[in-house]
């Protein structure tokens, strides 16, 4: 039976995201049907790239955090800065408590520092090399930056799993606080562009290529004109406890959650199988202790890659029939990476909240082999109660949250 | 060669880039620790801007880790920049 202390509330959201800083205006952009792809006049220089569109996070200053934090930070910390931020300022934290523990991971370190340092290691200019460097590539270097610059001194896990990091943090510090290990943490994923992710997924013929004169076309889940991922940046961090917590600080809640469930695929390691990803969200299903008829809504993993979309489809019909709505938000802000777990969570519930839910961007023609689940565009009026949010990595990882409108 | 005024100026202009200070504290008897409030990764990269500004090699002289404040500092450009020429 569960009581108020093992009820885990999600009291806190933050964003930073292609569309700028703050929750409301990736809810608000993303119900306009605004897409945030341009054309990447950098990808254009490099030779043989076909994909040549992005979504990046528009100029922010980032000078109000204090030098001493700043230096180093490369922009993946700088946006989880900014998401703490605002996650510890909607919890109605003016100070942060002591104890909270810090769930967060990128897909990959710094890559612009990364060449920047090689590239004095080859010339020989070692000695230029600044201390401040080396916390930008260390593979926790938003978890460490983050502790530092927030006086975050509880657990601290910076796990990366690819592009199911945000939904695996935030699943990890679920069942911590849960496990009554820890009390209160910030969790999600942070990560910063750089043209080499769009070269690493186009070298896998997975980056869009056929939408570069028409960029806001070009991230299309479960389209039928659909052609790979458009790679985007941003952080996502949501701030979780126990109900008996924030319902003791009087906390605005974002939602319930109710269970988590992960696995790895171990038949490819590029490509997600039905079997498995159906197996993910049964793993879900079984911990939240939560039929699949309960589920109302599935907010899809769904990068607009030709198989993957199809494998999803798939496996949200095996469980879940035709009838559930579903969609990816990635048509409109592409794919963040590491934040793309969080930040279309915290859209998610945001939309929840408003009782208004996106569609998938661009959905023109619904591709046949996806055409099973209850696809939608635009924008509609529906409250919903209890939604699934998948997200899957290339290595295998595969992550499904399952969360509920929070009722006493 | 370099004037002292010279040496000053681009020694204030170099730390204030890099440690974004104010130009009303680079006082010469201000301490690098307790007064411009830098600590010890600071003063390795403070090492790494001089030898920049000032096209020298000072990194592996013992003598660099005594220096406590400005004008400690500017005498000691002053010195290197004569020693070489």
């Amino acid at each position: 039976m569960l009581d108020n202390k093992n009820r885990i509330v999600i009291t806190g959201c933050g964003s930073i995201s292609p569309y700028g800083a703050g929750v409301s205006l990736l809810t608000d952009n993303i119900l306009a049907q605004k897409s945030s792809v341009k054309f990447n006049e950098e990808l254009a220089h490099i030779q043989d790239l076909t994909s040549l569109v992005s979504s990046t996070v528009p100029e922010i200053d980032f000078s109000y955090i204090p030098r001493h934090f700043r230096r180093s930070m490369s922009k993946m910390s700088l946006f989880a800065y900014g998401a703490i931020q605002e996650a510890l300022d909607t919890a109605g934290f003016k100070k942060v408590p002591g104890g909270v523990s810090l769930f967060i991971g990128s897909t990959i370190s710094s890559m612009q520092t990364w060449l920047d340092f090689s590239e004095k290691f080859k010339k020989q200019e070692f000695d230029t090399i600044k201390t401040t460097v080396i916390f930008q590539v260390m593979n926790h270097s938003p978890l460490a930056n983050m502790a530092q610059a927030f006086d975050l001194n509880g657990l601290g896990l910076g796990v990366s799993a690819a592009c199911a990091t945000g939904l695996m943090n935030i699943g990890l510090g679920y069942l911590a606080v849960k496990a009554g290990f820890i009390d209160k943490a910030l969790c999600g994923g942070t990560d910063e562009y750089h043209p080499m992710m769009t070269g690493c997924f186009a070298i896998m013929n997975a980056a869009s290529n056929q939408f570069n004169d028409n960029p806001d076309k070009a991230s299309r889940p479960f389209d039928s004109k659909r052609c790979g991922i458009v790679c985007s940046e941003g952080a996502g961090i949501v701030l979780l406890e126990t109900l008996d917590s924030a319902l003791k600080r009087n906390a605005q809640i974002y939602g319930e959650i109710l269970g988590f469930g992960t696995n790895t695929e171990t038949k490819s390691i590029s490509h997600p199988s039905k079997e498995c990803i159906s197996r993910c969200m049964q793993i879900a299903l079984k911990n939240a202790n939560v039929s699949a008829q309960e589920i109302d809504f599935i907010n899809a993993h769904a990068t607009s890659t030709v198989a993957g979309d199809i494998e999803e489809s798939k496996a949200v019909f095996d469980i879940f029939g035709g009838e559930v709505w579903t969609n990816s938000l990635k048509g409109h802000i592409g794919h963040t990476m590491a934040a793309s777990g969080a930040l279309e969570l915290i859209s998610m519930l945001d939309m929840m909240k408003r009782e208004k839910i996106s569609g998938t961007l661009n959905l023109d023609n619904i591709d046949e082999q996806a055409a099973s689940v209850k696809h939608f565009s635009g924008v509609k009026e529906l409250k919903i109660n209890t939604f699934i949010k998948n997200s899957f990595a290339l290595g295998g990882t595969n992550c499904s949250l399952i969360v509920r409108r929070f009722k006493q | 060669m370099m004037t002292r005024e010279e040496i000053i100026k681009t020694v204030n202009d170099s730390l204030m880039k890099e440690f974004e200070l104010k130009p009303e504290s680079m006082k010469p008897d201000a301490n690098f620790f307790a007064d411009l409030g830098l600590d010890s990764l600071d003063a390795v990269d403070m090492v790494v801007v001089l030898e920049q500004a000032f096209k020298v090699k000072i990194r592996k002289n013992y003598e660099v880790g005594k220096i406590m404040t400005l004008n400690d500092l500017y005498n000691y450009i002053e010195n290197l920049v004569k020693e070489n020429g």
